[in-house]
């Protein structure tokens, strides 16, 4: 009599075993309660200390924003633990059936390698998810506290890391299926996230494509969820990448095929994937999530800009590490952006630090064309922005209401039992139920 | 006739591990491929299993071609020095074998009598010994559905008695239809065991079938009186 259960579910189960007795995961969780709040602790600290806690500057807390304040911290414990932690769970899933002869048997069973690298994946999400709870059950402890919580911007914050745990969890898979050894794909994977910071580096420093490439970066691409900011081309990208990392995979699974044909599909796999991220670019959609509406403009702002329909073309005479062209990108170019998707913009220096273009003429220039009229401005922030195009498209600005304005959610509380929650009473569950769940599989 | 194999070679760079080899596998039979260490059988096996890829070579049945993904239903292979899923109980892989691989779930019992494998079946794969752990490859790859069943080695790492055990459970189910395809260096446990064999020297066929068969090619090759001893046969031949 054949087994009722299709074939992919034995699979699952049976990598949700070998994940249950696989230490590195294991190792995982109990790393994650003290990395989770030892940044907890400390984001809930500062965040009372500049709500008004002792004594301190009474109204700075105002504009405080939980999501800046206390998750985008708390949360980077994940992004920690994705690239240190993670990949050696994720390696020791792929490589282990490689190591131990199971792939030989497993690969007879005529399953489609990727549908066998799927499963792989889902079951080390959902140990990723596993790993995630002190995160989450830091919400709930704020929440005991007083905090304030908005759902859009934790949800978002939550599908970053998550989306972050799939990019590593299909680079780890790559690299395991790729290499010989475990130790291999573990220097392989962590040099490609060594890599990545590579190319952010270069990317602040040369600006141009190297800038617009590190923008893709997991890095680049937490700190925008960490903003409470979603953009489509970022998910995306983000989603053909794990895609490919799992087709690598999936590839250099099968042990049957010539390396010859492994090689040239997978050259097949990279056009596609480059193609994907290029069309990908292309979307220019994206939300922003946050309570205090932090990549976007105020709403009048945004109305009047939307009644400019003449291409905008901005031509910004700074360096890449000139600390203004930051301000005016962070605080201002991100945010039209997003109102306006066809703006251009323009950098031009001759050096990347502009030290030595101070002097020259133009240099710190700001021009904006607009149809046939330009105008010139030197200021880097959001309202002067605002001012110059206004001007320049003969609009009248908006007037400014302080209804619209994000007065903060300030709490001047300590991280009362944070410390025994995340130091003591996670590492014990972890270790108890380890104990009992490993013993109870096997 | 289950299948034939024709014209199958592999390289490893500059060393050739299987040069042409073609032999038939008729159904039912107890067929055993035969060689010193370093002839070749286990790349044979690798190759016909799926796990290593071939340079040239068919395999057919039916009088078609079997593709790489069609062979999953023609055979299982078992190969040998392997510890699969080293954590979990010798229970929980006969199982998954049966739910995976859509095995035979009638025949668990029977296989875990006739292989011993009771007192082993909560006991973590990665913990049994090299002969326990063949048991445990044997009853999975018994379990198996496949018409044909590949084994590399089956013997190794098993004392005189546990053979004699899993020849007869081997022979049983061979009584039954499933053809068994065994690679074994030792020839003495193959002239035992098997129907007919395929004698693997270097890389190449030095040829194929029962014992008499192998001797009358071996006395006419050599133009001597036909001998009685596989072993003598196979040194004849190679």
């Amino acid at each position: 009599m054949r087994s009722r259960r299709p074939p992919f579910l034995w699979l699952l189960e049976k990598e949700w075993r070998e994940l249950l007795v696989s230490k590195s995961w294991w190792v995982l969780l109990l790393g994650m309660g003290p990395l989770v709040g030892m940044s907890f602790i400390s984001a809930v600290r500062t965040y009372a200390e500049v709500s008004g806690l002792n004594g301190t500057a009474a109204g700075v807390g105002e504009a405080l924003s939980p999501l800046i304040g206390v998750w985008a911290p708390t949360f980077s414990a994940c992004e920690l633990a994705a690239v240190f932690l993670l990949p050696f769970v994720a390696i020791r899933l792929v490589a282990g059936d490689h190591q131990s002869g199971a792939l030989k048997l497993e690969l007879q069973q005529g399953l489609s390698p990727f549908t066998r690298i799927w499963a792989k994946a889902l079951i080390l999400l959902a140990g990723w998810v596993v790993a995630m709870l002190p995160s989450l059950s830091a919400i709930l402890l704020w929440r005991s506290y007083g905090g304030s919580t908005y759902a859009p911007e934790l949800l978002t914050l939550t599908a970053g890391h998550l989306l972050n745990a799939g990019l590593t969890i299909a680079l780890a898979a790559a690299m395991a299926a790729l290499s010989e050894h475990p130790s291999t794909a573990a220097i392989l994977t962590l040099s490609f996230t060594v890599g990545t910071w590579i190319l952010n580096f270069f990317g602040a420093i040369q600006g141009g494509w190297w800038e617009r490439a590190a923008g893709y970066t997991p890095a680049a691409m937490v700190a925008e969820f960490q903003h409470g900011l979603v953009r489509l081309d970022t998910v995306l990208i983000a989603l053909v990448l794990i895609l490919s990392g799992l087709g690598f995979a999936a590839v250099w699974m099968r042990l049957g095929v010539a390396v010859s044909r492994r090689v040239y599909e997978s050259a097949g796999v990279s056009l596609l994937a480059a193609a994907g991220i290029l069309a990908c670019t292309f979307a220019t959609a994206s939300w922003d999530t946050s309570e205090s509406r932090g990549n976007s403009f105020p709403e009048p702002d945004e109305q009047a800009l939307r009644q400019i329909h003449t291409p905008l073309r901005i031509e910004v005479h700074l360096a890449p590490e000139d600390p203004r062209r930051s301000d005016l990108d962070h605080r201002a170019l991100s945010k039209l952006r997003r109102v306006m998707p066809q703006l251009k913009v323009q950098y031009i220096s001759a050096t990347s630090t502009g030290l030595f273009e101070q002097t020259s003429a133009g240099y710190g220039e700001i021009w904006y064309f607009l149809g046939s009229r330009k105008t010139m401005s030197r200021v880097t922030t959001a309202e002067g922005v605002l001012e110059t195009i206004y001007s320049l498209a003969g609009i009248a600005p908006p007037v400014e209401s302080d209804d619209a304005v994000f007065r903060g959610h300030p709490l001047a509380v300590a991280p009362k039992g944070a410390g025994v929650i995340f130091y003591a009473l996670w590492p014990a569950l972890v270790v108890a139920a380890a104990a009992v769940v490993r013993k109870s599989v096997k | 006739m289950l299948f034939e194999v024709t014209g199958l070679s592999k390289r490893f760079g500059a060393i050739a591990a299987l040069r042409d080899v073609s032999f038939r596998v008729r159904e039912g039979e107890v067929l055993g491929l035969i060689g010193p260490n370093g002839a070749g059988k286990s790349t044979l096996f690798e190759c016909l299993g799926g796990a290593l890829p071939s340079d040239s070579g068919v395999i057919r049945a039916g009088g078609r071609t079997v593709g790489a993904r069609e062979r999953p239903s023609l055979l299982f292979y078992v190969p040998d020095s392997i510890a699969p899923w080293p954590t979990q109980t010798a229970r929980w892989a006969l199982d998954f074998t049966i739910g995976f691989f859509h095995g035979q779930s009638q025949l668990r019992d029977e296989v875990v009598e006739q292989l011993d494998l009771r007192p082993l079946l909560n006991q973590p794969i990665g913990t049994l010994s090299k002969g326990q752990r063949k048991r445990v490859l044997l009853g999975i790859g018994l379990l198996t559905r496949q018409p044909a069943l590949l084994i590399d080695e089956p013997f190794e790492g098993l004392d005189l008695r546990q053979r004699r055990d899993i020849a007869a459970a081997l022979r049983a189910h061979a009584a039954r239809g499933r053809t068994l395809f065994l690679s074994i260096h030792q020839i003495n446990d193959a002239a035992r065991f098997c129907d007919r064999f395929v004698l693997l020297s270097s890389g190449r066929v030095c040829g194929e079938g029962t014992v008499e068969e192998l001797a009358g090619l071996a006395a006419a090759r050599d133009q001597t009186t036909p001998l009685q001893d596989l072993e003598e046969v196979f040194l004849a031949l190679t």
